[in-house]
């Protein structure tokens, strides 16, 4: 059985979501990244205005193009627009 | 020699971080803290920030910015630190600063290293804020008081 998606989510997109952590089941040979993103919300309306301004991050890494695909095992975090200071 | 980085939920110290950045050949010192304000928000006044971060991409970022501190300005030492977890109004959430033989590199690398992280480093802030205080109700006149 492979392992899911982890799906870390910070700051309005922990809100819109209600969760910190998902963990999120996709194809063995895995998705593009702009597909999981559209899956998440479908799954969460209230999530789709975050991931429009969201950066999305593969494995600590951000994701430069959008069909990058996301497997298995790997973690998937979505950062709204940073706000430290 | 690497500079100071921190992601910490203990109180930030402006004077430790300006021991970090002493040398006998550097001359110039710049130090920038920022502290939670006491703002209005809402009907209320902010008690405190929650900073929430990614700590192992923000560590990354921090590195970076200070790799690149050094190599555009030619600074010798750096600070970054930046609180996260609640922070109280009034204390510091954030410290960067950067020392050099002369002023003009330590002020330049100490504002790029604020600017580039508020930019670039995945850490988000929510407000808490404390309810305002109603305003104390004035006693009743007598007359409108209604007989025992």
């Amino acid at each position: 059985m492979p392992r899911p998606v982890r799906v870390l989510l910070f700051a309005t997109a922990r809100t819109a979501v209600g969760k910190s952590e998902l963990a999120w089941n996709v194809p063995p040979a895995g998705i593009p990244a702009s597909a999981l993103a559209e899956e998440l919300a479908r799954a969460y309306p209230k999530l789709a205005p975050t991931l429009r301004v969201s950066r999305l991050v593969r494995n600590g890494h951000p994701i430069e193009r959008p069909n990058l695909r996301v497997r298995p095992g790997d973690e998937f975090a979505i950062h709204p627009p940073y706000g430290g200071g | 020699m690497s500079g100071s980085l921190r992601l910490t939920r203990r109180p930030l110290s402006f004077s430790a971080a300006g021991r970090a950045l002493l040398g006998p050949d550097l001359g110039g010192v710049v130090l920038f803290a920022g502290r939670v304000r006491a703002e209005r928000s809402g009907s209320g006044r902010v008690s405190a920030l929650e900073y929430e971060v990614h700590l192992g991409p923000a560590l990354a970022v921090m590195h970076r910015l200070d790799r690149e501190a050094r190599a555009r300005y030619g600074v010798e030492r750096t600070v970054l630190w930046h609180r996260v977890g609640r922070v109280p109004a009034g204390e510091i959430s954030v410290i960067a600063g950067a020392a050099a033989g002369h002023r003009a590199p330590a002020f330049a690398a100490a504002r790029f290293l604020i600017d580039e992280l508020k930019r670039t480093v995945p850490i988000w802030k929510t407000e808490r804020a404390r309810p305002a205080r109603r305003p104390r109700r004035p006693p009743r006149p007598a007359a409108a008081r209604s007989p025992d």
